[in-house]
């Protein structure tokens, strides 16, 4: 006993000021927190609109995931429906469909996350080494152009440009000496055209982004540089690139995120039985078996199970670039 | 070593003309400091050095080549920017080596070199941090090792202290000087601070409004400003300037203001000229709270007294102009509540023309002290 007055506190004592401090940490923040809401409140109110749509557009419907668990009828609703556990996952994965859906998300997204993640940095890099402005305006207007047409009419282009008949690339094919070809009919063209499509219609607006982290590059980089005898393509390499960096990161874990969430109606305007075999997704799955067939309770299992794939992408990914790279969306 | 020569450099930016045809001949081995005001146009200047800004019209030469046309890179010159200008993403020894890497120079040499020059700065221990990781001062330790490690025929110098606390730009002034001393580097360095100009320069380029308006080693600027700017932005506390009109008295002529008499070193342009209002400058140093043989005695109404610890400077009116008085404390102030009068010996009295500012004693004939 006397050892331990000499020692210091008891353990307990230590745990229960812990626990006190912790308490007392809590309550200033709260404090600080009522008080920083009545100073500021016009940010606050500035703030509810999202709030708002976040919890009526996303997170109410989250009560309704719960028919993924559920042998789900409209007449009994949501609550009234009996539980029937893992039932429909095992029904998704016994289904050939579903699978050959995962196998073609994955094949899809991680092409186009190859082939059209570095494009937009590409260009912003290009457009940040044109020299002439009114070019320079008019290029950038040229590429962002298509980010503002609606899926279906893009949908028509594509269809008529790869058309057998009248589509500009089999004339052309034609006047070279080969036979049409049957684009949006072959599995094979399916995922080339998907992808090639969406970098057509999105590169250029994504590049903005990349163009404004260039924007904020400190000038006096590029000017040292110029002084040491860095080359213009030495600058791009040592200096933009490097600098952007972080920007490309948190980009790519947004976009790892996204890896599941494969536009369906880009997919739904252009696939066809025939190229189901390359071009179904997990979210045509869904549409299909869950709108069009009715079967809200396995579309939300097979919902589910993309978001929670999703979820665990997207903390990989943040964990990884904390460790490696030291940014991070969190 | 090579030195520079700007001749009758302009500076256009559309009709603007913002540099108007200065001349300078910078030695080898010198350290030249372009001092003014904000928007003097001495940080273009140096940037056309450097080949940042294209020069409008006029010949630069770096040695004995016309560089108008040359490449930054192909000057053989390196600068040190005032906010470091530091490549976050690589570590110090990178940010040295990176003008060499850009050259291709060879691996060896070039970890041989950053060693050196690491060395050189205290740098050694650093080598491997982010520029994030280190202080202000340190990151322009390594600004200019990047500019050092070149080898480079002339150092430029775009206000490298101006970002630091005062402690430390006084403790990097010394460090830049020491450093001009070993390496023997043509400098050319800006700065808006004429303190750093005074300390650092072997000559000073006063500028203002994109011309030159005095060139000269400290202290002959300090001892012969040609004219009331000069004047007033060398020196810390500037010149005292103030009005007034010449009269003849007992032979030699005085300047008459509001309650002073101040006599006045004879100067040939002022003589006949009774009547005529000039500005007189003189300086806080060149007073005395106590009188002192042949001095003048002027009359002044003390308003506060400012102790710098060994000197004091009181701050006082002559009529309504305020007139600065710089003295030693002798380790105590008491004895400065109580002035009533300073004294100030006429040769050190400089006497400007009203209108253009300029100084009149150009034509001086030394009077019989």
């Amino acid at each position: 006993m006397s050892m331990r007055e000499t020692v210091g506190p008891a353990t307990e004592e230590l745990v229960a000021e812990a626990k006190e401090s912790q308490r007392d940490r809590f309550r200033r923040r709260a404090v600080w927190l009522g008080d920083h809401m009545r100073r500021e409140w016009q940010i606050y109110l500035m703030l509810l609109p999202v709030l708002i749509w976040f919890v009526v557009f996303l997170y109410k419907p989250m009560y309704g995931l719960q028919i993924a668990f559920k042998d789900y009828s409209i007449f009994r609703g949501v609550a009234g429906s009996p539980w029937i556990g893992f039932e429909h996952f095992q029904t998704l994965f016994g289904n050939d469909q579903f699978l050959r859906a995962i196998k073609n998300t994955f094949i899809i997204s991680s092409l186009s996350l190859l082939v059209g993640f570095p494009v937009p940095i590409i260009l912003a890099l290009m457009f940040n080494e044109i020299r002439n402005e009114r070019y320079k305006r008019t290029a950038q207007t040229i590429v962002y152009l298509p980010h503002f047409i609606s899926l279906v009419i893009i949908a028509g282009i594509v269809i008529s440009v790869f058309s057998p008949s009248t589509g500009v690339i089999n004339l052309a094919l034609q006047k070279l000496g080969f036979e049409p070809i049957y684009f949006l009919t072959r599995p094979e063209w399916f995922r080339p055209i998907f992808i090639g499509t969406g970098i057509w219609q999105e590169a250029g607006f994504q590049s903005i982004v990349y163009l404004a982290a260039i924007a904020g590059v400190n000038p006096s980089l590029y000017e040292s540089a110029v002084v040491d005898g860095a080359s213009r393509w030495q600058m791009m390499w040592k200096i933009t690139l490097p600098s952007i960096l972080p920007t490309i990161i948190i980009m790519l874990i947004i976009r790892i995120g996204n890896l599941l969430e494969v536009g369906f109606e880009l997919i739904i305007l252009l696939y066809q039985p025939a190229t189901y075999q390359t071009g179904d997704v997990i979210n045509s799955f869904i549409y299909r078996q869950g709108l069009q067939g009715a079967q809200y309770d396995l579309a939300a299992a097979a919902g589910l199970f993309n978001a929670v794939v999703a979820f665990i992408l997207v903390m990989a990914a943040n964990t990884i670039s904390r460790r490696v790279s030291k940014t991070s969306l969190w | 070593m090579s030195g520079v020569n700007l001749n009758r450099i302009v500076k256009n930016y559309g009709s603007l003309e913002v540099v108007h045809g200065i001349d300078l001949q910078v030695n080898p081995q010198e350290f030249v400091v372009l001092v003014g005001p904000s928007g003097c146009g001495k940080s273009t200047t140096l940037r056309m050095i450097a080949g940042l800004e294209e020069i409008t019209s006029g010949t630069l030469s770096i040695g004995d080549r016309v560089v108008n046309r040359v490449a930054p890179k192909d000057r053989d010159v390196a600068m040190v920017f005032q906010n470091y200008a530091l490549y976050p993403h690589l570590n110090v020894a990178d940010n040295i080596a990176f003008g060499l890497r850009i050259r291709r120079v060879p691996k060896q040499e070039i970890a041989q070199s950053v060693e050196e020059v690491a060395k050189i700065l205290g740098l050694t221990e650093y080598l491997d941090r982010k520029p994030s990781d280190l202080s202000g001062g340190q990151r322009q330790r390594v600004a200019m090792g990047r500019a050092i490690v070149r080898h480079p025929k002339v150092f430029l110098f775009d206000e490298p202290l101006s970002n630091l606390d005062a402690k430390l730009r006084t403790q990097m002034r010394s460090e830049i000087k020491r450093l001009h001393k070993r390496l023997g580097v043509t400098s050319i360095y800006v700065t808006h601070d004429q303190v750093e100009a005074m300390t650092l320069a072997d000559r000073i380029v006063v500028m203002r409004d994109g011309r030159i308006e005095q060139i000269g080693a400290p202290m002959d600027l300090f001892n012969n400003p040609v004219n009331t700017f000069v004047a007033g932005f060398i020196g810390s506390p500037p010149m005292n300037q103030f009005e007034a009109e010449i009269a003849a008295e007992d032979g030699g002529m005085v300047a008459i203001t509001q309650n002073a008499r101040i006599r006045l070193p004879a100067a040939k342009e002022l003589l006949g000229h009774s009547g005529r209002r000039i500005i007189v400058g003189i300086r806080p140093e060149h007073t005395s709270v106590k009188p002192v043989e042949g001095a003048t005695a002027i009359p002044v109404e003390l308003d506060l007294v400012e102790t710098l610890g060994s000197e004091a400077l009181l701050h006082t009116t002559v009529g309504d102009t305020p007139f600065v008085v710089k003295t030693e404390t002798g380790g105590r102030t008491d004895h400065l509540q109580s002035v009533e009068t300073v004294y100030v010996m006429p040769r050190d009295i400089k006497i400007f023309d009203l209108e253009s500012g300029r100084i009149l004693q150009s034509q001086l004939t030394e009077m019989a002290a």
